[in-house]
């Protein structure tokens, strides 16, 4: 494919991925399936007034939302969709996916501690203290899986699960850089950042308009990019029989979303200091084990 | 010869030095540690432009965790609620000016006597680059990058240790 069509064709296939995201984000919090839905929300936010509270810190308030869904784009343009369909082959991909994440705690927190707001301010310092903790496991995987390639490009990665799939060549990686994305991505079991339940909304409580709408839609193409993320990663990415590559990478992803999504319907929000121990005590140290079990099953 | 890549690593190198001067003239804590990370961002991209590929998105990660772990600490041992606190960045004003003009001497002084031989034209793809840099660290360097690691470590549990209000035993 000429690379025109290549971007055309992501573009396209990421657009309504992250549509079909969204209605499931609505599925997951009241239980209908609404295919209108984002779209109402979408002109809703579009057009709402936007309101700026008072000695808010103007820099970070006007860099955060752009930056929040600018590292996402970057992710997406190193990701391969199909053999050739990738807009940029990373030498260190599989560096570059976490060098990403941790923008988005850095823009959390910019807009968290900028808009002046109690409820913002503390969303923001959860955020950090949540999305550090989770991208230890998330870049300790990532290493694991490098390690069977032997290559950082995420092309090279795809290519090493030609025989076993790194599902089952490591589930212990492949459980923790799961659970450890959706922390990141904070949908709700993690969703402490923003939870409207117990901070009233959290970092976004403040936020109207464009700006939210920026972080909306940008934590949708989260979720979708981390789940194309897991697919290139340990669900063998492109391959798969009788359909045209790219179309097994959509699919996969779509299927990883919706598990994302379930989980969000099904599972209660877990306590903040929970959250970081499970994580500090449990997470950290498997994803050691993790590293650890799969150079010993390399070099035998 | 002016090429593209002298003219961003020019323009990076400013606002590497830019937002290192930003961190000095606030009075946040937040926008200290984040002018700092955008100074060191800049530099990571003076990596990319250099076409150090692995250095430059490592050094983009790290910094991005480490400044704002350093932020939040910062909060954390100055007792500034959600730093929104007041505070200047910078104490003993005159000899600190000292010291950076001395440094800045001695540092300009050893870049331009240095002998930096040939530019290379030639060099290792991003792929063999993350080999040998690999190479590198775990054989000749290995002995460094160990201490550095162990001795950061020690620093950080020393520093939390020290922070933590132990109830004395003997006290009754």
């Amino acid at each position: 494919m000429t690379p025109f069509l290549t971007v055309f064709i992501i573009t396209l296939l990421f657009l309504s991925g992250v549509y079909v995201a969204a209605v499931m984000e609505r599925w997951s919090v009241t239980g209908t399936v609404n295919w209108a839905g984002p779209m109402r929300s979408f002109l809703l936010l579009f057009a709402q007034e936007e309101i700026k509270t008072r000695k808010h810190d103007k820099v970070f308030f006007e860099t955060a939302p752009v930056l929040f869904i600018g590292v996402i784009l970057l992710t997406i343009s190193i990701l391969p969709f199909g053999r050739d369909s990738v807009i940029i082959d990373l030498g260190t991909g599989a560096l570059f996916i976490n060098a990403a994440l941790v923008y988005i705690m850095v823009s959390l927190l910019m807009v968290g501690w900028a808009v002046n707001g109690v409820y913002a301010m503390v969303g923001g310092w959860r955020a950090l203290a949540q999305l550090i903790a989770y991208s230890m496991p998330v870049v300790m995987a990532l290493t694991a899986t490098v390690m069977r390639a032997e290559s950082m490009f995420l092309t090279d990665i795809v290519e090493s699960q030609q025989g076993l799939w790194n599902i089952l060549y490591q589930p212990v990686g492949f459980i923790l850089f799961y659970i450890s994305t959706l922390a990141i991505t904070f949908l709700p079991p993690f969703n402490l950042p923003v939870a409207k339940g117990e901070l009233a909304g959290g970092v976004w409580a403040d936020l109207t308009g464009a700006r939210k709408l920026l972080f909306r839609l940008g934590r949708l193409t989260l979720v979708f990019t981390i789940s194309a993320a897991v697919v290139v990663l340990y669900l063998g990415g492109w391959m798969g029989p009788w359909l045209p590559d790219f179309a097994w990478t959509f699919l996969k992803t779509l299927l990883v979303a919706a598990s994302f999504f379930a989980i969000c319907r099904f599972m209660p929000r877990i306590r903040h200091d929970h959250l970081l121990e499970y994580n500090w005590k449990y997470g950290v140290p498997l994803a050691l084990y993790n590293i650890f079990q799969v150079g010993v099953v390399l070099l035998l | 010869m002016i090429s593209l890549q002298l003219i961003l690593l020019i323009i990076f190198g400013l606002v590497a030095i830019w937002f290192g001067w930003r961190v000095f003239m606030t009075s946040s804590m937040v926008r200290s540690a984040l002018s700092l990370l955008a100074s060191m961002v800049a530099i990571g991209i003076l990596f990319l432009v250099m076409e150090a590929e692995f250095l430059g998105v490592l050094q983009i990660m790290m910094m991005g965790t480490e400044m704002s772990i350093m932020a939040i600490f910062m909060m954390m041992y100055m007792m500034d609620p959600g730093g929104l606190g007041q505070m200047d960045m910078y104490h003993q004003k005159n000899i600190s000016i000292a010291a950076g003009v001395i440094v800045t001497v001695l540092i300009v002084g050893a870049a331009l006597t240095t002998d930096w031989g040939t530019i290379a034209t030639q060099f290792p793809g991003p792929h063999e680059q993350n080999r040998l840099l690999g190479m590198e660290i775990l054989k000749r360097s290995m002995m460094i990058f160990e201490t550095a690691g162990v001795t950061i470590l020690t620093g950080m549990i020393a520093s939390i240790a020290v922070a933590l209000s132990i109830k004395n035993s003997v006290e009754k």
